[in-house]
């Protein structure tokens, strides 16, 4: 791989520990995947933030960084944590609010923006063609197929060195013959809503792997659908993008169906009781400020049941852009976190059993990462069990 | 005492030399090895309950959290990481763990030729191992 002077100095540790072992990482990653030198990056999105997910994991390397001196080149945000400041944290020992507390101030030390969502797309728009290095798989997939910006599916110390020297490699989907669609999925019936769209991506992940897919003939869609569709395919594929419109001049690829029957075998399977819910959760990946509206709009006149909470999670930045939604939804009995979402806390120790969500990557991990039962639904139903 | 050489692809540089532990099975550092110990805790993994710390740990490849990467470099500060990794592919967990964690690595090795208790020298420079059968 090409190298600069100034990259080779870095290399070399004449910037300090911290600036080489992100060197190191970028130059060894890229030659790994025959990356031929190190490109420019508008924003840096770091995932390994929650204590729930990671334990102490990252906290002796991200000590080391801060000791070192190492602060972000770019833009840079961070996944969510294990718990908001305001109603979740103090239901939760000491010790893990102190460890918590500890991880995100590392992070701000290194002047990241510790604003902790997994959507920081509707914080700062990423533009067309610009190059980023996102870990955050659903956020990742979202960038390149909606907001047509280019970055690899990066990991949690790959997006950190990346943010830490303002480059990636340039190789993967940076490159533009690696952006190229080599599977046609023919929609032989359209997802209704959201949780469908949802569904579709986890059956379509399934089955691609880490091709890149068009899907044919999806139609009725909104940019919150296709975030499903997003974080289902991120979450059972490799796949680091897809096409929703077929794009121009095309060589004739592989082609697979997925009709009726599919979809309704792909929602049936993310459901796995049907027991009534504790929890009924919105907000995975963190809600827009169309999908605050919308459960505001959804519980006008009505009341959350004692028995049930409902968890809105979403981004602190539309948190503050949507308050009178958020008054709405409190009025009514509701929860709008911030910070975090029912995935990267400990529901389980809260007493949850049975999570109800719109999110079918949601419904796909929390029976393995939460141990609770799962059901999925579109938004409006969930609204409708979650009150009286 | 037999000897057998092996030439891999060199990816993180050093010399070590140690016990070799030799799995099958993809290794996932986050969840998979108790960060305080070394010892491998995954169910019905073929390293189970054995201790990694010191070792020359050969394995296919990791799967995985990315933050397993973490992982590693917690145990070679405690003292109590691999002394240096063989892997058949190497994947991004691996390597950068091995990165930041200034353990020699090697990969593109035929792992099967290795068994646990061979006596196993590596030149991460080179990407040469050295194994004196048991």
């Amino acid at each position: 791989m090409y190298l600069t002077a100034e990259e080779e100095k870095i290399l070399n540790g004449e910037k300090g520990w911290a600036y080489e072992v992100s060197m190191k990482i970028l130059v060894r990653l890229g030659d790994l995947f025959n990356a031929d030198r190190l490109i420019p990056i508008k924003s840096a999105h770091i995932s390994g933030v929650s204590y729930k997910t990671m334990g102490d994991a990252p906290i002796d390397f991200l000590e080391a960084l801060v000791k070192a001196d190492g602060k972000v080149k770019v833009s840079s945000t961070v996944n969510p944590s294990g718990f908001d400041p305001d109603y979740l944290a103090k239901r939760f020992p000491r010790e893990y609010q102190e460890r918590q507390t500890h991880i995100i101030d590392l992070y701000k030390r290194m002047e990241v923006d510790t604003v902790l969502t997994c959507t920081p797309y509707y914080l700062q728009q990423s533009r067309q063609n610009w190059h980023l290095a996102w870990a955050e798989s659903s956020a990742v997939v979202y960038a390149n197929s909606i907001l047509k910006s280019w970055t690899n599916r990066e990991g949690a110390p790959s997006a950190l060195a990346a943010a830490l020297i303002g480059k990636t490699p340039n190789c993967g989907v940076h490159k533009a013959e690696n952006r190229q669609p080599n599977i046609l999925v023919k929609m032989e019936a359209n997802p209704r809503n959201e949780a469908e769209f949802g569904a579709l991506g986890i059956h379509a992940g399934k089955i691609l792997k880490d091709e890149i897919p068009v899907f044919e003939r999806l139609t009725n869609f909104t940019d919150d659908d296709l975030k499903q569709l997003s974080a289902g395919l991120a979450s059972s594929g490799m796949t680091s993008m897809f096409y929703y419109q077929k794009p121009v001049a095309q060589n004739k690829i592989e082609t697979v169906s997925i009709d009726g029957k599919g979809m309704k075998n792909a929602m049936e399977s993310l459901s796995t009781t049907k027991k009534p819910p504790d929890l009924v959760f919105i907000g995975c990946p963190h809600c827009s400020l169309k999908e605050v509206e919308t459960v505001a709009q959804a519980l006008k006149g009505k009341r959350v049941k004692s028995e049930t909470e409902l968890w809105i999670c979403t981004s602190r930045h539309v948190k503050n852009i949507a308050k009178r939604y958020v008054d709405i939804i409190q009025k009514a009995g509701g929860h709008v976190l911030c910070d975090t979402c029912a995935v990267v806390t400990w529901i389980k120790n809260l007493g949850f059993n049975t999570l109800m969500t719109n999110s079918a990557k949601t419904a796909y991990y929390a029976p393995t990462l939460n141990g609770v039962d799962a059901i999925l639904a579109p938004l409006k139903r969930c609204i409708d069990v979650a009150c009286c | 005492m037999r000897t057998i050489t092996l030439k891999g692809r060199p990816i993180v540089s050093g010399h070590a030399e140690g016990l070799a532990l030799v799995s099958l099975k993809p290794i996932s550092f986050l969840g998979g090895v108790d960060p305080n110990s070394g010892i491998l805790i995954e169910k019905s993994h073929d390293l189970q309950g054995k201790n990694i710390a010191k070792k020359i740990l050969c394995f296919p490849n990791g799967h995985g959290s990315t933050v397993g990467s973490y992982v590693l470099y917690s145990l070679a500060k405690k003292g109590i990481g691999p002394k240096a990794i063989i892997n058949q592919s190497a994947d991004p967990v691996i390597v950068v763990g091995a990165i930041i964690a200034d353990i020699p690595m090697i990969d593109k090795v035929d792992i099967k030729q290795i068994e646990t208790d061979d006596e196993v020298e590596v030149d991460g420079k080179k990407g040469i191992v050295k194994i004196r059968k048991k």
